[in-house]
């Protein structure tokens, strides 16, 4: 199998849903004639077409809304919002028209938005953020994180072919990092399983998106103890039963996010465990996020706010000899 | 592009069918203006009864604009129809049973109680159901219009907002899209002189109607209370869009007659513009007008009556949804299915009988 | 030839520049100054590209080259240092063309002030001082369940976790050792509070044997007491044995697939809970003429204590138990039996009782009944036989005699008996 990048797979996985079915288009800012900021869509408007490829004007919130009423007709419109940061701006239309529809009217809508999201560029307030939270909140979306190059080309066709409207969250800081042996063709991964990226016995790192990588290598070596990191991949739904599986044999957790502390996905998870696997825990859950604050601009000060291998690493140690 | 209220005897098409209107087309847009405050005004009595959770809202007034409007659409074509336009729910074949229980939060409601008031649709019909925030379905529209663009079929997208709606950011970018893209879609602007509480001098600074030229597309603007005019400024933009002629952006002129909700006594409406406005009725008017014509009136009123009498007997023999449906439906295990709506308008059966 | 000599402060690093947001390497093209040459600030010293563009790098600063790094077309990730450049040399200075490389440290950029991490993004908290109940460190969640589940207790682990904390590790280890001490049965049933030594019962004492009658030694206080208790009892109750053999091997089944190994004893207990249920006059003490039929069922299971004799310990509401409830429960009360640790109101009470005494063959029984109870169970030995089954076929089945003595007074024949195939119905059919 190749090796190709998250970048390459995302971008395999849009390519061959749109092949295979015709009724896949994409919409968003520069990703026609200029291929996409991150080149995403590199050579789509060349094999599919300006119709199917449409270089939206800046207008977040029409992009959205015209998605819902492209999806309601049977189309399966795939949106590209820039940076994530910018969803704030088509916030309406997601959660009050697409979130809602199939709720209140029983009307499906078959939509996907993809957010390259995400810091530790130096790309400052505006272009760093890891929004999922707020669609946790919005009943109706589903949401998916994937963490390798496999899952972000199996998640990404998974999300086009559900009826629903998904928030796929592509991490930048992964784009050209993250390597991996993918399967050429189409395949699905599905929508609300967790994956064991290692498995352990004393302690259980739950984490999600560039963070997985992050935590396999600070608990690679930790004084010889058996941690155990397992990859959300899905955040709505959540894979609830891997969760506390993990949690059973462990029986030490620490909830890793590069998101913000409060009511982030690790404020949902640490709740979860603590009331569904309470007998099963030998210490308390910890969380390791970046703090309440939007993510600043120079390298030093960025570092002190995402989690770094350190920040895991100290969490790990302290817990495991509680 | 700006054009008068003058309404055209018949209007060519682009297919070269003409557009006009039969004894019993006339016949249809009466009853269906009738039924319209029928089913509103029996609505806002069960409200005064208890018997309607949260607000009432209706279009007293309005009925033109929304019969008038629907009325010009073909079977395959879509809509997103808001809180003041029941005539088009009743056009596209919605019955008014329905749309009483829907109000009562009953089981046999459009949304089976899963939401309010206007904020309904029946996709089986071929229609998309509003949200609250508007004009958040002008985009929609615009994305019902893609795909038919997409796909090359002369299918057209219609919507309504008011005219306060159209200081909202997300008109400019429906209006926007729709232009840069030459849409297949219809935009009927209802100015009602009030959104909410709020005049029109509050809104905007610009006549609405004139802003259209500045997103590359014609705006007319129609007297909102003459079906007649309403229906054929449509029929024309309707095949316009349906060409490949684009969006045009239609401002009827009418006036809200009851307050925002049955919760708003209006007394912010001078009462000389009430008087005005009473006087100009769209239903009162077009019946007399039909009635000179040697139309059978009251015989379109006793059926009307009856059917709603019928109507609301179902409805209040419609049970309460059950607790447990609160918690279904979040999330679609299927692909949509906008089905087709009724499309009265003789032109269709002609069209059909020919084919 | 010779270089002037370089400080590590006046070493500057030549690194790999990230040309883009997302990219995370770079290749080297080609380098425009060597080892030894001397560059100004600025000036352009090597050439790479990436996947986004291809540029040329500036020099950090004016020195000579004592070092490169990466040879040309070698791809490496943004951040590694390519050359290093000495910056406190001259220029005009003779190239030095043979060279040792210098180690220096890195002076790459502003040592970054890495404060320590920020308190908020990760806080273990320490155990409490005091646990939940004020005395030492906290019992976690987990840690009080198994210990609860296996009948441990914890004040007898020493924790390895904060404070001496007691960590579930330690409470599983524990229990890895108590049940390996506890080993492998064999099938003939044994009772649950046995020594790995013989019970001293099983050597033969010549001596005593051999004892002369007079001059012997007394009986102790317990021996004598437990024989009034059986004279009494033999004096009392009109004592009737009853036998029925069951087929012990559906609960063969269960003690081999469960999470313990448990002997024949606790489900033979459950099944003699549920047929009481059915036979609640079997569950009844008898005091002169009044007979007390009890609603709930406190099992008395007879423990050895060897030579001194015998001990019926009773397991309290036994009837809310499960049979691996009643295990544990047996087992501590036998530890605690032999240990003398009982409380008085654990040898009180009882309204059943079943005995086991050991593995040591024998098939049948006649038991003491336990005043003032009506009834006691004896459980032998479980040996596998040929049975008829199924119509006329021979099988080979775990069997075992459940032998019974009741008080006539209290019961007759029939009841007995029909108690018994309740008991034996419950074993054929256990089902967990």
């Amino acid at each position: 199998m190749p090796e190709i990048t998250y970048l390459q797979a995302i971008s395999d996985g849009l390519r061959e849903e749109m092949r295979h079915d015709e009724s896949v288009f994409c919409l968003g800012e520069d990703i026609g004639a200029f291929g996409g900021a991150f080149k995403v869509t590199d050579g789509f408007i060349e094999e599919f077409g300006a119709d199917r490829v449409w270089d939206t004007p800046l207008a977040e919130n029409a992009i959205i809304g015209t998605a819902v009423g492209a999806a309601a007709e049977g189309l399966r419109p795939v949106c590209e919002m820039q940076f994530a940061d910018f969803i704030s701006c088509g916030f309406d239309q997601l959660v009050n028209v697409a979130a809602k529809m199939h709720y209140r009217q029983g009307l499906a809508v078959p939509m996907t938005v993809r957010l390259p999201s995400g810091g530790g560029f130096s790309g400052g307030p505006f272009h760093s953020q890891n929004p999922e939270a707020w669609f946790l909140q919005s009943p109706g979306l589903k949401v998916v994180a994937p963490s390798t190059p496999e899952d972000a080309k199996g998640l990404l066709s998974a999300a086009i072919r559900d009826p629903n409207p998904v928030v796929y969250l592509e991490h930048k800081h992964l784009y050209r990092r993250a390597k991996g042996e993918v399967a050429e063709g189409r395949f699905e991964i599905p929508l609300g399983e967790a994956r064991v990226a290692r498995e352990g016995t004393d302690l259980s790192v739950i984490t999600y998106g560039a963070m997985v990588q992050l935590a396999l290598d600070a608990t690679e070596d930790l004084d010889g103890a058996s941690v155990e990191v397992l990859d959300l991949r899905s955040l709505v739904p959540l894979d609830t039963g891997a969760i506390l599986e993990s949690v059973r044999k462990t029986s030490k957790v620490v909830v890793l996010h590069e998101a913000t502390r409060s009511c982030g996905v690790g404020a949902e998870v640490s709740a979860l465990i603590a009331q569904e696997a309470f007998e099963d825990l030998d210490g308390p859950v910890v969380r390791v996020t970046a703090p309440d604050t939007p993510v600043p601009f120079s390298p030093p000060l960025e570092r002190a706010v995402l989690p770094q291998p350190d920040d895991v690493r100290r969490a790990c140690l302290e817990l495991l000899a509680y | 592009m700006a054009t008068t209220t003058a309404r055209p005897a018949a209007i060519e098409d682009g297919g070269g069918a003409s557009v006009d209107l039969t004894g019993d087309d006339r016949r249809a847009l009466l009853r269906y203006m009738l039924l319209m405050r029928a089913t509103e005004e029996r609505a806002l009595t069960l409200y005064r009864q208890g018997k309607v959770p949260g607000s009432f809202y209706d279009g007293r007034g309005q009925e033109a604009v929304s019969v008038g409007a629907a009325f010009t659409l073909g079977p395959r074509d879509r809509t997103c129809i808001l809180h003041r336009d029941l005539g088009a729910h009743l056009i596209r074949g919605v019955k008014p049973g329905r749309v009483l229980a829907q109000m009562m939060g009953r089981a046999g409601g459009v949304t089976a109680g899963k939401d309010g008031n206007m904020h309904f649709a029946d996709h089986e019909l071929g229609c998309v159901g509003m949200v609250s925030m508007l004009p958040d379905m002008a985009l929609v529209t615009c994305g019902l219009a893609i795909a038919f663009q997409m796909r090359r079929e002369p299918r057209v997208a219609m919507t309504w907002f008011g005219e306060g709606s159209t200081a909202n950011g997300q008109w400019h970018e429906a209006m926007n899209v729709a232009g840069i893209r030459k849409l297949p879609v219809v935009f009927i602007l209802e100015n009602n002189q009030f959104a909410y509480s709020t005049p029109n001098d509050h809104e905007f600074a610009v006549d609405p109607v004139k802003r259209a030229e500045v997103y590359g597309f014609p705006g007319v603007k129609v007297d909102g209370n003459d079906v007649e005019a309403v229906f054929f400024a449509a029929a024309q933009a309707v095949e316009r869009a349906r060409s490949g002629g684009g969006p045009t952006l239609i401002e009827a002129e009418t006036m809200r007659m009851h307050g925002h909700g049955a919760h708003d006594d209006m007394s912010y409406v001078p009462k000389e513009m009430v008087e005005h406005w009473t006087a100009r009725d769209p239903i009162d008017n077009y019946e007399r007008k039909l009635r000179e014509e040697g139309f059978d009136t009251d015989e379109i009123r006793e059926s009307v009556k009856g059917e709603l009498d019928a109507e609301t007997e179902w409805a209040l023999a419609q049970p309460m949804p059950e607790p447990h449906t609160a918690l279904e439906g979040v999330f679609a295990t299927e692909d949509p299915v906008l089905g087709d709506g009724n499309a009265p308008w003789s032109r269709w059966q002609r069209e059909a009988a020919n084919a | 030839m010779s270089s002037s000599p370089t400080s590590a402060q006046t070493t500057v690093d030549v690194v790999m520049p990230q040309m883009g947001v997302s990219v995370a390497e770079g290749t080297v093209a080609e380098w425009r100054k060597r080892v030894g040459d001397w560059v100004e600030a600025d000036e352009t010293i090597l050439e790479i590209s990436t996947d986004k563009i291809e540029t040329e790098v500036p020099s950090p600063a004016s020195g000579r080259v004592t070092e490169v790094l990466v040879d040309v077309g070698s791809t490496v990730d943004v951040g590694t240092v390519l050359a290093r450049i000495d910056t406190g040399a001259k220029p005009g200075e003779p190239h030095a063309d043979e060279h040792a490389p210098q180690a220096g440290p890195a002076v790459a950029e502003p040592a970054a002030a890495e404060a320590g991490p920020l308190p908020e993004k990760a806080h273990p908290p320490e155990p409490a001082e005091h646990g939940g109940n004020g005395h030492g460190p906290p019992i976690s969640p987990v840690v009080r369940r198994i210990a609860e589940e296996h009948q441990i207790d914890l004040s007898q682990i020493e924790g390895s976790g904060r404070r001496g904390r007691v960590t579930k590790r330690d409470v599983l280890a524990f229990l890895e050792r108590r049940d390996d001490a506890a080993a492998e049965r064999p099938l003939h049933i044994e009772s649950p509070y046995r020594d790995e030594e013989p019970a001293p019962v099983q050597e033969p004492a010549p001596e005593r044997e051999a004892a002369p009658a007079v001059g012997g030694e007394p009986l102790s206080l317990m021996r004598q007491k437990i024989g009034e208790h059986m004279r009494r009892s033999l004096d009392t109750a009109a004592h009737c044995t009853t036998i029925v053999e069951a087929d012990m091997s559906r609960i063969e089944a269960a003690r081999k697939s469960g999470r313990e190994k448990l002997t024949y004893l606790p489900f033979v207990a459950r099944a003699v809970i549920a047929a009481l249920r059915e036979y609640p006059m079997l569950n009844a003490t008898l005091e002169g003429d009044r007979l007390t039929v009890h609603e709930e069922v406190n099992l008395g299971v007879a423990v050895s204590l060897g030579e001194d004799g015998l001990i019926v310990p009773v397991v309290h509401n036994a009837h809310e138990l499960s049979h691996e409830g009643l295990a544990a429960r047996i087992k501590d009360l036998a530890e605690r039996a032999r240990a003398k640790r009982l409380e008085p109101d654990e040898v009180r009470g009882g309204t059943f009782t079943i005995t086991n005494p050991g593995a040591y063959g024998a098939l049948l029984a006649t038991p003491i009944i336990n005043q003032p109870q009506v009834a006691i169970l004896d459980l032998e030995a479980v040996v596998k036989r040929p049975v008829v089954v199924d119509g006329d076929s021979i099988a080979i089945r775990p069997m075992t005699y459940l032998c019974m003595s009741w008080d006539h007074r209290a019961l007759d024949g029939a009841l007995s008996a029909q108690f018994l195939s309740a008991v034996r119905r419950h074993i054929e059919e256990w089902s967990g």
